[in-house]
Order: structure tokens, then sequence, then C-alpha cells
């Protein structure tokens, strides 16, 4: 019988305990798993340090004219551009049916965000060469059951297409993009941008924002002081940042998310840790004459402290890898399940942190019993009841 | 039944008064319990906040105007036309022989949130030379109302307290020209009081919106002529598209669409977090169990019924779960209770509002630390009741 099996004999000698220690262990993580996650996917969307974003100075739901772009493009220290409009798009119905629905000049779109674009060339050649053209996230495609080569019908909750009067317009899917975690094309639409632009009843020749890639990020600064004062003063002022920035200020809006999920998660873990502390401690006290016995027969005080700890580690590991996995399953489930929120995708740095904080609560909670085990004299543990 | 009562009353003190025995692990199931309703109320008391500021910006006499289907103010159009045909309508209220009515323009400007210095979205909204008339309870507190036809602003006093860059007395540069902070409205506990509001025949030439309104605000002579000024505006074919209704009722659908998912997150975290410390409970209460298994025994023995030992562990593990649920509470008033935050609401601008807990709320969260403490108090008071007396003084 070695220490290991000692320690889960231990361990299940009352299994009904245990069990209810993992469950509220199971708990907390899995309530880490969920929170990180999200953090995860709110917070860590792709970025290259070369792009930035072209914004109006009044807000960026303020749209640009169209000759901004030909200026910042040629802006020195500007590699290639590209630009976007809000297409205030849906499928059906809202708010079920709301998507991200872009429009964009598409070649200079690929080279900007080319890393998050992996598409087989026959699709991007068909995108590129249908005006009426649309690419979609996978997992978009995929919750509306749309197959490529099928035409869609989008509506728009802003704009009326001339052609037809309604706020309908139709489009080809022609290919779509594998979103992997972090993708910054995450649950979007493309569609061209020349052919809404030709279709549309107001607002035509303005743009929403220009995305770009400067030559170097150290010529960053440089390149947005360029492209501001460019247009300091006029009609359609520009506010020039990087891509992280503008994406840490828009998450920022929802509030201070960062700060509630840590009052969270350690509101969690200080229930986990009184819980599973003061259940450690009981269990050796109850043992504190085996512990005597066990001295007796020669086990060192080194190998019962490393038994009492190991039993704790045991268990805070055992909590974490069933909450882990609990939450990767119901994120899993989710993100299978549809609906118009965000996707959420299982974040593997929790693994990290679970594995960090598991081994931390199991010291935490082992070792204060596990040091009374290791000073408990032989006479004392017989004498005590 | 009296012998009942009186064993139940022996067992409970007898429970309870030798909780301290096993102070540390009755300490952390009160505190997991506590920790649990915090979390619960702190969700709670956001949504709460929030929908209780979106429902009470709306008066039952007032109509307002958008284009039908349009989620928000911001996809909305309403012409100039169907603004002058609205006036016409029956019962609108009139004020020196002029309809007392107000067609608005909703744009988004950048603010500065004051706690982490980032941009964020807030709404500015150009008014009618009624539309201050047309929001009871707004009162100017500093400075005076914008001059109509004049680059002028008046700004609410949440959004100041939250987000910097409106300052009273300060000029602000939009589209190249200047505008000036003229005055500061306070209309407490409302969505008014995070907006701007300007001129909106200036604020539609500003910002390139000629002609453009999104929504019309018309005052009735009172709420029962609702019915008819609705009835009346769907006969005519040139308002056809619009969608009319009551500013109580638009501002109740704004604010179930913006606490919809704050109440999620509040019950998803909260039943989690409430199993975590029903697994807390249930060991503390198996162990008090246990301790007493000899005392139980005796009892038995001397003719203490099955019920009575049920009874005195379903009381302890009441007793600290509701201690858990008071402190819960007792936690949350003073950590957040009115606490001025802000999102961003359903509009797509920042909203600020106070956490609000209600007694509604209150009663929520004692309620669900009961039903932790049934639980908790169930599995093992039966264990207790059907414990064999013989056998566990043998073990002794």
């Amino acid at each position: 019988m070695n220490d290991l099996t000692l320690m889960s004999k231990n361990l299940w000698r009352k299994p009904v305990r245990t069990i209810l220690l993992i469950v509220s262990i199971t708990i907390a993580f899995l309530i880490l798993t969920l929170m990180l996650s999200f953090n995860h996917a709110l917070n860590n969307v792709n970025t290259l340090p070369t792009r930035m974003v072209t914004l109006s100075k009044i807000n960026f739901t303020e749209s640009l004219p169209i000759a901004h772009y030909d200026r910042i493009a040629r802006t020195e220290g500007v590699a290639v551009a590209t630009h976007m409009n809000w297409f205030g798009g849906y499928y059906q119905e809202m708010p079920r049916g709301f998507l991200p629905v872009f429009a964009i000049d598409p070649e200079t779109y690929f080279q900007v965000y080319a890393e998050d674009l992996q598409i087989p060339a026959a699709q991007r050649d068909a995108f590129f060469n249908e005006r009426t053209a649309m690419l979609a996230a996978a997992p978009v495609a995929e919750r509306f059951g749309w197959r490529v080569g099928q035409r869609v019908p989008l509506r728009s909750n802003i704009f009326t297409n001339a052609t037809t009067g309604a706020d309908t317009w139709e489009f080809t899917l022609v290919g779509t993009i594998p979103t992997p975690a972090g993708s910054s094309q995450t649950g979007s639409v493309l569609i061209h941008y020349d052919y809404y632009n030709e279709t549309v009843t107001f607002g035509r020749d303005r743009i929403g924002w220009v995305p770009f890639l400067t030559t170097s990020a150290q010529v960053n600064d440089r390149v947005a002081n360029a492209i501001d004062q460019r247009f300091a003063n006029s009609q359609d002022e520009t506010s020039t940042q990087d891509e992280a920035t503008f994406n840490k200020s828009f998450a920022a809006q929802l509030g201070n998310i960062g700060l509630v999920i840590t009052l969270v998660v350690g509101a969690a873990f200080v229930a986990i840790l009184l819980i599973v502390g003061t259940t450690m401690a009981l269990a050796v006290r109850e043992r504190t004459k085996e512990v005597g016995v066990m001295k007796t027969l020669g086990f060192s005080s080194d190998r019962v402290l490393r038994m009492v700890l190991g039993e704790s580690l045991l268990l805070s590991f055992l909590g974490a890898a069933f909450g882990v996995a609990a939450g990767a399953g119901l994120l899993s489930v989710l993100a299978a399940g549809g609906g118009g929120g965000p996707q959420i995708s299982f974040a593997p740095i929790v693994t990290l942190w679970a594995a960090l904080i598991a081994m931390a609560l199991g010291l935490v909670t082992g070792l204060p019993p596990a040091l009374q085990a290791y000073r408990m004299r032989i006479v004392d543990a017989f004498a005590r009841r | 039944m009296a012998t009942l009562l009186d064993q139940i009353n022996a067992v409970t003190a007898l429970n309870v008064r030798s909780i301290p025995q096993r102070g540390w692990m009755s300490a952390a199931s009160v505190i997991a319990v506590a920790l649990t309703i915090t979390v619960l109320l702190f969700f709670l008391a956001l949504a709460n906040g929030l929908r209780a500021t979106v429902e009470g910006s709306g008066s039952e006499d007032v109509a307002i105007v958008i284009r039908e289907g349009s989620n928000a103010e911001l996809n909305s159009v309403v012409t100039r036309d169907q603004l002058a045909i609205l006036a016409t309508g029956p019962n609108v209220a009139q004020r020196n022989e002029a309809p007392l009515i107000s067609g608005e323009l909703l744009v988004i400007v950048d603010g500065v949130k004051r706690s982490t210095g980032t941009n964020a979205n807030m709404p500015f909204r150009g008014i009618g030379q009624e539309g201050l008339a047309l929001r009871r309870g707004v009162t100017i507190t500093r400075g005076r109302m914008f001059n109509p036809g004049t680059n002028e602003i008046v700004v609410g006093a949440g959004l100041l307290r939250e987000f910097s860059g409106f300052e009273f007395g300060q000029t602000i540069r939009i589209r190249g020209s200047d505008w000036q902070v003229v005055g500061v409205f306070e209309a407490p506990g409302t969505v008014f009081e995070s907006e701007l509001w300007a001129d909106i025949a200036v604020t539609q030439s500003l910002f390139n919106r000629p002609n453009v309104f999104q929504t019309m605000r018309v005052q009735l002579t009172s709420a029962a002529a609702m019915e008819a000024f609705t009835r009346w505006a769907a006969s005519d074919a040139r308002l056809e598209g619009l969608e009319i209704l009551s500013e109580r009722a638009y501002y109740a659908r704004q604010a179930s669409q913006s606490t919809q998912g704050f109440m999620a997150i509040a019950w998803i975290l909260g039943i989690m977090m409430a199993i975590g410390a029903l697994a807390g409970a249930l060991n503390t209460m198996y162990s008090s169990v246990q301790a007493r298994s000899a005392e139980i025994a005796t009892l038995r023995i001397i003719g203490f019924s099955g019920w009575a030992a049920f009874f005195g562990t379903m009381v302890e593990a009441l007793a600290l779960s509701a201690l858990g649920g008071v402190l819960g509470v007792a936690i949350a008033f003073l950590a957040f209770n009115g606490r001025t935050t802000s999102t961003l609401g359903s509009g797509f601008t920042q909203l600020v509002f106070k956490f609000d807990l209600s007694p509604g709320l209150v009663i929520t969260a004692i309620v669900v630390a009961i039903i932790i403490g049934l639980f908790g108090g169930l599995f093992p008071g039966i264990r207790a009741a059907r414990q064999k007396p013989q056998l566990e003084l043998a073990a002794a």
C-alpha cells in the first residue's frame, strides 16, 4: 500500500462529505471558467501592433466621407488601408436574427485582416468577383443553416434599398470564414461596399471607419497625428488610435467588467476556501488517534504531513478538473445552441489559472491540519478524545 | 402534542447552544451563504436600478412617435411632414395657442468615463422648443436653458457625475463649431439625466442631418386621450409605418430589453453559488449530527421522538442560513446599495443609474437563504432521526 492509496482511502472514508466538498469546489471552478472565458472573449481579440483605425472624432457611430479614405491610404507610414460601414443588418427578425454585417472594400480588407481570413482561394476569388457576394463567419452560417451558393436576404434596420424601396438586400453566400477563439471576424458577415453604396437611398459615399496597417509600430503615433491633423477643423474631424486601445475602450463601455469578475470569482473562492478549510481541519482532528498509531508504527512526521497535504491537494485538483470540464462543456453547449449573444469559447488559459488556483487552494486548506498532524506527539494523540 | 413541542424546543436549544463548539465550520457555512446572497443581490440590484430608472422616465399622457420596428431611437425616422400632421391630432395639449410637441434627433458623441479615462457613448439630443415642458420633473439647477437657434447645450447632472468633457461653462468643438455648456439639469431617477440637450434645428444642421427627426413627443390633454390619438393616427395613410405609444409603455419596453441580461446573470451565478453554499451547509450539519450522536442517542433512549431530533437539526440549519442571509443583505447595503454606475443602455448610449435594493429583493434574498437552510437541514435531520440509539451508544 503506497501513500497515494492511503491518501485516497482517507479521502473516501466519508464519501458523502468528500462528494459535498468536491461539489462546492467544482462550482467555484465552474464560475471561474465561465467568467475567465467571457473576459478572455471580450479582451483577447487578435490585434496587430501595426493595425490602427481612424474614426469620427465625435463618436464611432458618426460616418466619414469616402474621400477621407484615399487621403488616409496615401498618408506616409500607412502600408494598406481599408474601410468599413455598419449595415445594421439582421436576418428575418430582430432581435434574434441580429448580425454584425459590414459593408467593406474586399481586396484591401483581406490585406488588413489577412491573418483571420484564411479561406480557400476559390471562395476568396468568388467573393472578390461578385458584387452581390457575401461571406459569413462559419458559426453564423451554421446557426441559420445557410449553404454556400445560397441566396440570403438580409434586412437593414437603418438603410433602404433604392432598387426595391424595401429594407431588404439579397446576397449570395460564397464562402464561410472559420473563426477560432480570438478571431477579429467572430460573428461577422461581410458584403461589398460598392454594391451597398450604389443601391442605398441615403448616406451614400459615407463610410464608418478606416482600419489600416502601418509600416511599423514605431511610426504609429506619427501616422495618427498626421491623419488627425489633416482633418482638424474640418466638418469631419477624425480620431486615430491603435486597435487594442479602441477595443479596450469599447469593452469598458459595458462597465468595469474586470472588477466585477474579480469580485464574483473572489467571493466564490473565499466561500469555498472556508468550507474546505474547516472541513479538512475537522477531518484531521477526527483522525488524531490514527495519526498517533501511524507515528507509533514508524511513519515519519514529514510523511504524515505529506499525506494530509496530499489529501487536500487531491481533493482540490479533483474539484478543479470537474469544474473546468463542466465549464468547457457548458460553453460548447451554449455555442452550439446559437442565440444572439456573443460567441464565447473556452479559453485554454483558464486551465493554467485553474491549476494554479487549485494548487493554492489545496495548500492553504491542507497546511494548517497538516502542520497540526506534523507536530502532534504520540502521547497527546492517544490522550485526546 | 405539547410533549413533542417541548421535546423539539429542548433539542433545538441543545443544538443551537452547541453551535460554538463547531464554531469555525458553522461560521464557514454562514459566510458561504452570505457571499452567495451578496453576489445574487449585486446583479439583482443592478438590474432593478436600471429598470427603475428607465421605467421612471415615461409619462402616461405623453405620446412618443417612432418608426415601426425600429429597435432603438437611433434607427427611427419621422419626417417633417408627419410631424406637422401629428401636431393637428385630437387632444393635443396647447400652450399659447401652439401645440405642445417636440420633434427630436439623437446623435451619439464621445464623453470620457471618469473611472477609466476611456471614451464612452453620450446621447446628444436635439429637442424642440417645448421639449423641456414635455418632461416633467426636470429642473435647471445651474445656469439656464439653451436659447433656441444657438450652439448651446444643457447637460444632465447624472452624466456629469460619471463622465467628463461637458462641464458647466465649457466650450466643446464638434464638427468645426463651438458649443457652450450653459446649464445643468436634474431629473432624478430618469434616463434624461444621462443626456445632453440642444436645439433641434441647430443639431440637425451641425450634425449634417437636415430635416431629419427620429422621434416626436406629443403632450396630450390627459392619459385617457392616448387611445383616441393613436386611433386617429392609424386611420391616416400619411402616418403609415409609424408606431405611437405612451412614453411610459415605450420606456417599459426599453427597460425589459436592458435588464434581461443582468437578471439572467444574477440567477445563473446565484443558483451556482447557492449549490456550493448548500454543499457547505450540508457538511456542517452532517458534522453537527455526528458530533452529537451520543447525545441524540441518549435522548432517544429516554423517550424523545425522532421528530425532535429532526427538528433540532433543521432549526440549527435554518438559523445558520438565515444568519448568512441577513449578513449577505447587510454587506449588500454597505457595499453597493445606492451607488451610482453606468452601462450601455438599449439605445447604445451610456445610462447612469443607481444600484437599488428594493424590499422585494431583500425578501427574495432571505427566501433563497432559507431554501439553502431547508435543504441543508433536511438530509442531516433525517439521519439524526433515524439513528439507531443502541448502536450509537455502543460505538461511543
